[in-house]
């Protein structure tokens, strides 16, 4: 199963490379099964690795810019969230505020899980590049 | 770093629609209420001696000793923020410099210049360094001169263009909180700051030519405390902003604080994190040095567009406010520091959380300043409380502070057209623009602040 959402995930970043050539129908093409291949790992991470009841924020970090743009998401205070970033470039992932940082090799994906104890809006960076990917919501 | 305000990377949430508008109606309702209600003559200038501190005091305050240590209190950090910066880690949050210098010394003085007046001229290093190295040039028997006349006609531009320098690094630079950057520009500026003092004289650069001393100097202007007729005085707060400010350049000083603060809200909203975000996509085949330059120039004329904005839209109030009344002079000057109290209610809004959260990070950063594991003080395992102030706290503060503000401003004005006018109408006609100003800014800022 997840050897297979690897495989998805591979020829999806191939795409999305050779999207970034240019040409608008490729692009869009690319997002739209980017989507789907997000929400059959979403499942799949749900049941098998991330706490029950977890938000699951996926990013797919492309060339060192996160895939579809900055990725937002909002969860309640007190609600587990799980941080799922895969990078084709190494660097380190940092969730400000929380002040949780995980490396990233090339190629690699992380997990960072956390309850979200603190409301406010927290960037998630790629550090030493200094690119955000992701910025969560806690509502109060 | 795309991070807002040089250091942090957390976001208030947005202020709620209920308080906006709530709040936007208030400053309304209270703007034309202030109109009809307000005093007929002049109360500021006349109030702004105030009453002289108890004479003990006073000597205390002023002894050599103070000053000494102050002094060498401000020289010390000044030296440490250097230090750090050059020789300490790498890592913006373990390392002393960024947080002492975006945090506290930023956000710290303006607190302090409008609680206690013109702190600066004590806390100043470069000032401390100065009036060091005269008083050991005259007591080997020399005279300190300074090379040059400052010409009066450069007013506090220079002033306005280091402090633009100051926040295009902290705003438009991709990484201001990097230590060696940092520490990179802190030389810069200790270098501006002693040159200009040795060639034009420590008082007519620090009034003209230093940034920081230009900026928290006029938010001191409002300070219950000040120094009037050679005596430290205690006073009616905004007392001080009453009078014409003849100055050339106090608007570009002005609007390089309130235009800072503002696109550093606007740079935090959404719409412009996803522009930023889209130039990168779009240069995601260019080197990262080519990104960074982009990033940098699209930032900075988001920064200076904000800035001109501020100066030309209060150039436009005054302008027709002179039509509407026929004034033989221009009225730039004698409205201009109206606009003191909404620079500081944008800084309170803007940076109160950031203030109380990251500040605290000064204290454990404090022993260990270059990151190397050093327990200096014994503060190095402080845990910085994070939830030290709820969402609801925040909002409150913000909105509080921008309506305070405005009210603030709308008074120092209206004290003005009263002193200028000696025919109500032209007082009240002059003060219809100005009002408009000063809604446009704060419903501007509540609007700023309530964008996701």
């Amino acid at each position: 199963m997840k050897a297979i959402a690897y495989v998805i995930t591979a020829v999806l970043l191939g795409l999305a490379l050779a999207g970034c050539g240019g040409d608008d129908e490729a692009s869009t093409s690319t997002t739209t099964e980017t989507t789907e291949t997000q929400q059959t790992e979403t499942t799949q991470t749900t049941t098998d690795e991330v706490p029950l009841g977890a938000t699951v924020v996926r990013v797919v970090v492309v060339n060192g810019v996160p895939s579809g743009g900055i990725v937002r998401e909002t969860v309640a205070k007190g609600d587990r969230v799980a941080l799922v970033v895969t990078s084709d470039v190494a660097d380190e992932v940092h969730v400000h505020g929380y002040d949780v940082s995980r490396d990233i090799a090339a190629g690699g994906t992380v997990r960072i899980r956390f309850k979200a104890t603190l409301p406010g809006r927290f960037e998630v960076e790629l550090e030493e590049r200094g690119v955000p990917i992701a910025e969560l919501t806690v509502s109060p | 770093m795309p991070l807002a305000h040089g250091i942090g990377g957390v976001r208030d949430l947005p202020v709620p629609e209920s308080f906006f508008f709530s709040a936007a109606a208030i400053v309304l309702v209270v703007s034309f209420v202030a109109l009809g209600a307000l005093w007929r003559r002049p109360q500021l200038e006349r109030r702004a001696g105030g009453r002289p501190l108890p004479s003990a005091l006073e000597r205390v305050l002023r002894s050599a000793a103070v000053r000494v240590v102050l002094g060498a209190a401000s020289v010390g950090l000044l030296v440490l923020t250097l230090w750090s910066a050059f020789w300490g880690t790498v890592v913006p949050i373990e390392n002393f410099a960024p947080t002492f210098v975006y945090v506290i010394f930023w956000l710290g003085l303006p607190l302090l210049s409008v609680l206690f007046g013109d702190v600066w001229r004590v806390l100043s290093p470069w000032r401390a360094i100065a009036d060091a190295t005269v008083w050991v040039l005259e007591r080997g028997g020399r005279e300190a001169r300074p090379l040059l006349e400052y010409p009066a006609r450069l007013g506090r531009y220079p002033a306005a263009v280091a402090l633009l320098a100051f926040v295009a690094l902290e705003l438009a630079h991709p990484r201001p909180a990097d230590p060696l950057v940092l520490g990179i520009a802190t030389a810069l500026y200790t270098y501006w700051a002693l040159a200009g003092m040795a060639v034009y004289g420590r008082e007519p650069w620090t009034k003209g030519g230093e940034g920081f001393a230009a900026a928290f100097g006029l938010l001191a202007r409002g300070a219950p405390f000040a120094e009037s007729g050679g005596r430290l005085v205690v006073r009616w707060p905004l007392t001080g902003l009453g009078g014409a400010e003849r100055v050339p350049g106090t608007l570009a000083v002005v609007a390089v604080l309130l235009g800072s603060t503002s696109f550093d809200g606007f740079s935090r909203t959404t719409a412009w994190q996803d522009l930023v975000g889209e130039v990168r996509e779009r240069l995601v085949d260019a080197s990262s040095g080519r990104v960074d330059l982009t990033l940098a120039v699209v930032n900075l004329a988001g920064l200076l567009a904000f800035c001109a904005a501020v100066a030309l839209a209060f150039l436009a109030a005054v302008g027709t406010a002179r039509r509407l009344v026929r004034a033989p002079r221009p009225l730039a000057p004698e409205f201009v520091l109206s606009l003191v109290p909404i620079a500081f209610a944008y800084t309170v809004a803007h940076y109160f959380s950031l203030f109380v959260i990251q500040g605290q990070f000064a204290i454990p950063l404090a022993s260990d300043p270059l990151g190397r594991g050093w327990n200096l003080l014994g503060t190095a395992g402080y845990e910085p409380n994070l939830s030290a102030v709820s969402p609801e706290t925040v909002w409150y503060v913000q909105v509080g502070g921008l309506v305070v503000g405005h009210v603030a401003g709308l008074a120092v004005a209206h004290d003005r057209a009263v002193a200028l006018f000696p025919r109500r109408e032209d007082a009240l006609r002059s003060q219809y623009p100005m009002l408009a100003l000063m809604v446009l800014f704060t419903v501007g800022g509540l609007w700023l602040l309530s964008r996701g």
